[in-house]
């Protein structure tokens, strides 16, 4: 491998500070930002990946359940075009599994599964979050997606921003559910004032808009 | 230097793991974590944690061996004995590059790192003034 980890950040930094980012931006207007939605189990990555698949290609990323670990592969949709008071954006979605540190099977026996079922469910997730990490190399940014019925500052949420800020991958912070009674999503912008926070309800669309100025602005 | 153990009965010895009485804390100090590669303190971390045991490092785990840790965790989940960590990382963030060149000059990232199994340790809660770890002995 031509460059390592280290060596890719070192190539960020050298476009960022030559200005090569703008210029190399010019002549390649066109290609799509893989666009990469982090976030811990049942934040609703999927759901808020489906949202914009829907909006803007008329068809879903991947199927969404109250059981967790439902997205145990990437799934990706390439080319979503965008259109926005600022112009326009194209995107390849890149839908992470949940990551967690803990995957017991028992738990999701607690949801009705069998228990050959739960294990084989668990198993994939652990795959499914190895994957997720690995590609945190392989995003140009990234929507990391919390729950705002949920205390925000878990190991989970800080693992994930330290390591996109560790690599300067430009992010977007999502406080998801604003549409549930106990959202707080003011909480997480508390949690992590350095950055981007946009509060939405991706399953009802509530402020969707705003989120796409701001991956428009902060993003592209 | 041999690490120091603090235990909930005196008769625990080093290489015995936590038991369905009693929980074990395993304290490592920054001293013994500046000598170890990243990949040999997970190996350490890790071997730890499925002896049962919770472990404290004098020593804030960089981003990068977060995500190694958690991926190393998963690989390791067996469905039986293993079923994950639970863990909390509190203190330093390398933000400015004054922070990076004191870390690089000194090989120390000052913090404290929480690392227990995930049956055992239930939850790690960040408060305003202080970090609450809510365990069973068992797991």
């Amino acid at each position: 491998m031509l460059l390592d980890k280290g060596g890719f950040t070192v190539f960020r930094r050298l476009k960022r500070i030559i200005g090569l980012e703008k210029l190399m931006g010019v002549f390649r207007k066109q290609k799509a930002i893989s666009l990469g939605f982090y976030g811990a189990v049942n934040a609703g990555k999927t759901t808020l990946a489906n949202r914009i698949s829907m909006d803007w290609l008329g068809r879903e990323v991947g199927t969404v359940s109250e059981i967790p670990h439902e997205t145990r592969e990437i799934q990706k949709v390439e080319n979503v075009k965008v259109e926005t008071d600022n112009g326009a954006l194209n995107m390849n979605i890149i839908d992470m599994p949940g990551i967690a540190t803990q995957v017991d099977y028992k738990e999701l026996e607690k949801y009705g599964l069998a228990e050959e079922e739960a294990k084989e469910r668990a198993k994939e997730a652990t795959k499914g979050v190895i994957e997720a990490i690995k590609w945190l190399d392989n995003v140009d940014a990234v929507l990391v997606v919390m729950d705002s019925t949920k205390d925000p500052y878990t190991q989970v949420n800080i693992t994930i921003i330290g390591n996109l800020e560790a690599r300067e991958i430009p992010m977007i912070i999502v406080a998801n559910k604003i549409d549930e009674k106990e959202a707080a999503p003011e909480s997480i912008e508390n949690a992590f004032p350095q950055h981007v926070v946009v509060p939405i309800s991706a399953s009802t669309g509530e402020n969707i808009e705003e989120l796409y100025r701001a991956i428009q602005e902060h993003l592209t | 230097m041999a690490s120091k153990r603090k235990t909930a009965k005196k008769k625990t010895g080093s290489g015995k793991k936590g038991s369905a009485e009693e929980i074990r804390l395993d304290f490592i100090p920054a001293e013994m974590l500046s000598a170890k590669s990243s990949p040999d303190k997970l190996e350490m971390i890790l071997s730890r944690v499925k002896k049962n045991i919770i472990v404290v490092l004098e020593e804030a785990l960089t981003p990068q061996e977060e995500a190694d840790l958690i991926q190393q965790a998963m690989s390791e989940i067996d469905s039986k004995e293993f079923f994950g960590i639970e863990f909390y990382r509190i203190g330093h963030r390398e933000a400015t590059l004054l922070d990076r060149i004191s870390s690089f000059l000194t090989k120390r990232r000052a913090g404290i790192t929480i690392v227990g199994p995930t049956r055992m340790v239930e939850a790690i809660k960040k408060e305003p003034d202080h970090i609450s770890v809510f365990a069973r002995a068992g797991g």
